[in-house]
């Protein structure tokens, strides 16, 4: 491993001679802190390069040809009290500002460096900072699911993942701060092990990603990002309070940072977020055991200076999850009972206490990355991570014997253990060029205790990429290739005996892609990309009931790895006044799509008769639609309205798929207020969004039909008040406000309860600065 | 601001510490199978002659690796001679564990949890249940039985044990299965 980079490092350094030209772009968007209107002939000057530009009516500037690195930039505006702030120009590098614009209020700055996401010829998402500020409190996958294309797979209440484009799981990437989280993906009940707070920046790519982001990578990645650390000098932080009326949830989550006067080069950053929640209550009755818990922290600190850079980042997660008592049943006829009652048996009052069965997973992440700007030539990073996961799972009941259910041991443990280490190099423009080589490799280590569920195994995986960008006037053209080895050892008893079988999985994968912006408001990009991804150990080994699904399920060792190729289109009209219309189709093929399909005969277990489903793999497609259109009825009247649909097709057996999101279409009316003295960005909206029923489903796959379509109303509103000089957001929101009683396709639990009442969320935040 | 400084340093040193040593998996070593959690591998009907004429006979269903791996290896039919009356106790094996655990004595300790439950198709034998727990009114239980047989014939007859912890009124609906087996039966 050495050895390689080593080479790799001569290679790089090779390439680093190569001569190089200037052509980072420095630009962003002044806006007046309060009542958010762009500013316009508000001046941005560079002082170490004598350069500078004016905002335009819509309060865009832009500086061409820098060099990256760190410059001193100046911002002054009539009426405002000028900027002075240290800015880091790497690549195409967004600053905004949002000065104070009131003579009498100076002080009260607030200046915000964002790295412009990277832009790629897939489509993306990245949520805008109300939205984000609307989704405190809730789960990951909770938070993404009003971005369209992107739905969310439920296990009850509390246990949510992210679906993007009808695919989840083990074919979608999180990467976390930067990191691909390694945990356990494998069922729909283990949920994404990530603390939401710690985002400033949610972003959902959506289409084959593996070139850039490495295997798995079939559906999309989402990207989840805390701010760069404060690089001005002070104390600064947020503290963010949060209640939920369904559950009588509480939320806590502070950050503090800083960054020294004395000491420039360094910052840190603490945050941490502790959550409690009790039983749920659908409309007309509470789902017994569904209480939660949650507490998180993550610490960071670096180090920064003009030619590289240190960044340490270590993050917890720790959560405790009930599961909702009725999904507990022992065989396919109490399956069919509880599906024939309307009510779930099991219902009780409201309660904090978490019971069997429940989950216990812990998360933890460390991250070390350092870089190093390469002259003029580019940026070289190299990152090292380690994450661990903790899963614990409780059954029912107690073991009956006395001496094992005194311990309360978990019937079911896994720890997973992963190292993963990034070098890449992000070479500046060469002529119309500019790109990133690297290289990335991961160890992994699965160890269970209890009951067998999946076996011990160890995992290598190493990967290559090189994506090139060449951006010419309107026109980027953009091109990757990757190549991935993947080495799985499985650790487990046959007969008495320890076996051992190795797997190995090699695969290429490839990207190109084009974004033509035919003016400043209409865009539109294509993109054709390949992705890979070895069959789970889930799928090659599993062999058993699985629990609340009443089936069984068998694995195959002898899966292949699945392959898919994505082209998606997109469409982009910005007319920032009136219109804003985002438009994307998509069509993926996968051979080798792995699934589990019903087989005859039943399974007979001592329990009773089970369904038996086998992981087979079939060629299937997956084609679909994402819409977005913004409306200005008036400039404080804004309409929206989103549609995602899909359709997927098994076409070896010349059938539908199971288990994909049936579509969904949302209408929203949003009136923003003008600023009224000290209160500022008041905003309400109203919102509906149906969910179809979903008709295209395989005949006898289910034990039931699909659950009918659904209408929900929601509601947002918001202000900010500042008290003194202490600015106070404050967010009311409120989902199932008409209290409909539903059940949601997605939802393993759809056989047993209904869906959760109407939920009101209070949310307060208060920045802290000084 | 120093202090500030040593604690975060110490949060990033006490973390990687405390965090590695949990490295040392041992992944090449998978928990030996006969793991500590119970399986039910075994249901079996022990049948004596309540006027003590007829043999003993017993049924048994057996899968001794348990859900999983290989099928069962053993499905009885349950054979009976006309017009008798049999009583019936009922065994629940775990056989991956050495020596064999009775899971049945465990349900017997949690009567109050459990109700077993024979249905019978066919016209040639009726089930009783003959022992109760300590509820008051005391409720079924049903690992013993009163079996009787009239003229010869055959049919099936389903065994469904219930556990419904703190929620048993001695009807079928609360809790959950822990067995369900159909066995078929003979009268000769």
């Amino acid at each position: 491993m050495k050895k390689i980079i080593c080479l790799f490092a001569a290679f790089i350094a090779a390439a680093i001679t190569a001569n190089a030209q200037c052509a980072s772009v420095l630009r962003g968007k002044v806006i007046d802190h309060h009542d958010r209107q762009p500013l316009e002939f508000a001046e941005i000057y560079i002082k170490e390069l004598k350069k500078g530009a004016l905002t335009d009516s819509s309060g865009n500037y832009q500086i061409t040809g820098i060099c990256d690195g760190n410059y001193t930039v100046k911002f002054t505006h009539l009426g405002c009290e000028d900027i002075i702030t240290s800015v880091l120009v790497d690549g195409n590098t967004v600053q905004n500002f949002y000065p104070e614009h009131h003579l009498h209020e100076l002080g009260l700055v607030d200046v915000v460096v964002k790295q412009e996401p990277e832009k790629t010829t897939v489509s993306s998402y990245r949520m805008k900072e109300r939205e984000l500020e609307e989704t405190r409190g809730k789960s990951l996958g909770e938070a993404l699911k009003n971005i369209t294309g992107v739905s969310v797979m439920q296990t009850g209440s509390s246990i949510s993942k992210p679906v993007i484009h009808g695919l989840h799981s083990n074919r979608i990437l999180i990467l976390n701060n930067g990191i691909r989280q390694e945990g356990q993906q494998w069922g729909s009940e283990h949920a994404p092990e990530i603390d939401p707070f710690i985002a400033n920046n949610l972003t959902v790519i959506k289409g084959a990603s593996s070139v850039r982001y490495g295997s798995d990578a079939i559906a999309g990645v989402i990207l989840v990002e805390p701010d760069k650390l404060r690089d001005s000098a002070g104390i600064g932080g947020a503290l963010n309070l949060v209640g939920l009326s369904n559950g009588r949830t509480g939320i806590v989550s502070g950050m503090l940072e800083q960054n020294f006067k004395k000491l420039p080069a360094l910052s840190w950053r603490l945050q941490g977020t502790l959550k409690k929640g009790g039983t749920i209550a659908t409309p007309q009755y509470y789902l017994k055991n569904t209480g939660m818990e949650e507490n998180n922290f993550s610490a960071a600190a670096g180090w920064k200076k003009n030619k590289y850079g240190v960044e340490v980042f270590y993050s917890q997660f720790n959560t405790t999850i009930s599961i909702m008592s009725a999904s507990h049943i022992g065989n396919v006829t109490d399956l069919l009972n509880a599906i024939k009652r309307t009510e779930p048996l099991e219902k009780g009052e409201f309660s904090y206490e978490i019971e069997r069965p429940y989950q216990h997973i812990e998360h933890e992440l460390f991250k070390a990355k350092a870089y190093l700007f390469t002259g003029n030539a580019g940026k070289l990073s190299l990152v090292y991570a380690r994450q661990y996961n903790l899963r614990y799972e409780y059954d029912k009941h107690r073991p009956l014997g006395d001496s094992l259910a005194g311990i309360n041991k978990p019937e079911l443990q896994f720890e997973i253990t992963s190292h993963s280490a990034d070098l890449l190099w992000e070479h500046n423009a060469i002529k119309q060029f500019t790109g990133t080589i690297g290289i990335s490799g991961m160890q992994q280590g699965n160890t269970y205790e209890g009951r067998y569920f999946i076996p011990n195994y160890r995992n290598y995986t190493g990967g290559v990429y090189w994506i090139e960008r060449w951006t010419k006037n309107k026109l980027q053209l953009e091109g990757g290739l990757r190549y991935d080895y993947r080495h799985l050892q499985v650790f487990k008893y046959e007969n008495n005996v320890i076996v051992s079988p190795v797997y190995a999985y090699q695969n290429s994968s490839g990207t190109v892609g084009a974004i033509y912006k035919f003016n400043n408001h209409l865009s539109s990009t294509v993109n054709i990309g390949s992705a890979w991804r070895a069959p789970g150990v889930n799928e090659l080994y599993s062999d058993g009931i699985h629990h609340g699904a009443a089936t069984f399920e068998i694995g195959d060792k002898n899966l292949k790895p699945e392959k898919a190729v994505n082209y998606i289109a997109s469409i982009l009209y910005n007319n920032q006044k009136k219109w804003n219309i985002e438009l994307s189709g998509y069509h993926t093929t996968i051979t080798d799509f792995i699934y589990l399909q019903a087989q005859l005969p039943p399974t007979v277990t001592i329990h009773g008769s089970f369904p038996t489903l086998k992981y087979k793999q079939v060629n299937a497609t997956f084609t679909g639609l994402d819409a977005q259109v913004n409306y200005y009825i008036i400039p404080q009247l804004m309409i929206t309205g989103k549609a995602s649909v899909i359709r997927a097709f098994n076409k070896t057996m010349n059938d539908y798929l199971v288990q994909i999101p049936p579509d969904k279409f949302q209408a929203e009316l949003t009136y923003n207020f003008k600023s009224y003295k000290k209160i500022k960005n008041s905003y309400i909206s109203i919102n509906a969004v149906f969910a179809n029923k979903q008709f295209r489903v395989p005949e006898n796959s289910d034990y039931v039909m699909p659950p009918d379509s659904y209408t929900l109303l929601n509601f947002e509103a918001g202000t900010t008040i500042h008290i003194k000089k202490q600015p106070l957001t404050i967010g009311l929101g409120g989902t199932n406000i008409l209290n409909t009683v539903y059940r949601d396709y997605m939802n393993r639990f759809r056989y047993y309860a209904d869906e959760m009442g109407r939920n009101i969320t209070l949310r307060i935040k208060m920045p802290i600065n000084s | 601001m120093k202090k500030i400084i040593q604690f975060l340093i110490l949060i990033v040193i006490v973390n990687t510490v405390s965090g590695c040593k949990k490295d040392e998996d041992p992944v090449t070593i998978p928990p030996v199978p006969t793991n500590e959690t119970e399986i039910m591998t075994t249901f079996k009907l022990i049948f004596t002659d309540s006027a003590g004429f007829a043999p003993t006979v017993t049924a048994e269903y057996r899968d001794p690796d348990g859900d999983g791996g290989n099928p069962a290896v053993q499905f009885d039919t349950i054979k009976l001679l006309a017009n008798k009356t049999y009583f019936a106790n009922a065994f629940i094996l775990d056989e991956t564990k050495n020596p064999v655990d009775t899971i049945s004595n465990e349900v017997m300790e949690e009567a109050n949890d459990h109700l077993f439950f024979y249905t019978t198709s066919g016209f040639s034998a009726t089930v009783a249940i003959v022992d109760f727990d300590t509820h008051n009114p005391p409720l079924p239980v049903g690992l013993q039985t009163k079996w009787k047989t009239m003229g010869i014939g055959n049919g099936t007859v389903q065994v469904v044990l219930r556990h419904q912890p703190n929620i048993k009124d001695g009807m079928f609906a609360p809790g959950e299965t822990d067995i369900d087996l159909v066995f078929s039966y003979l009268v000769q």
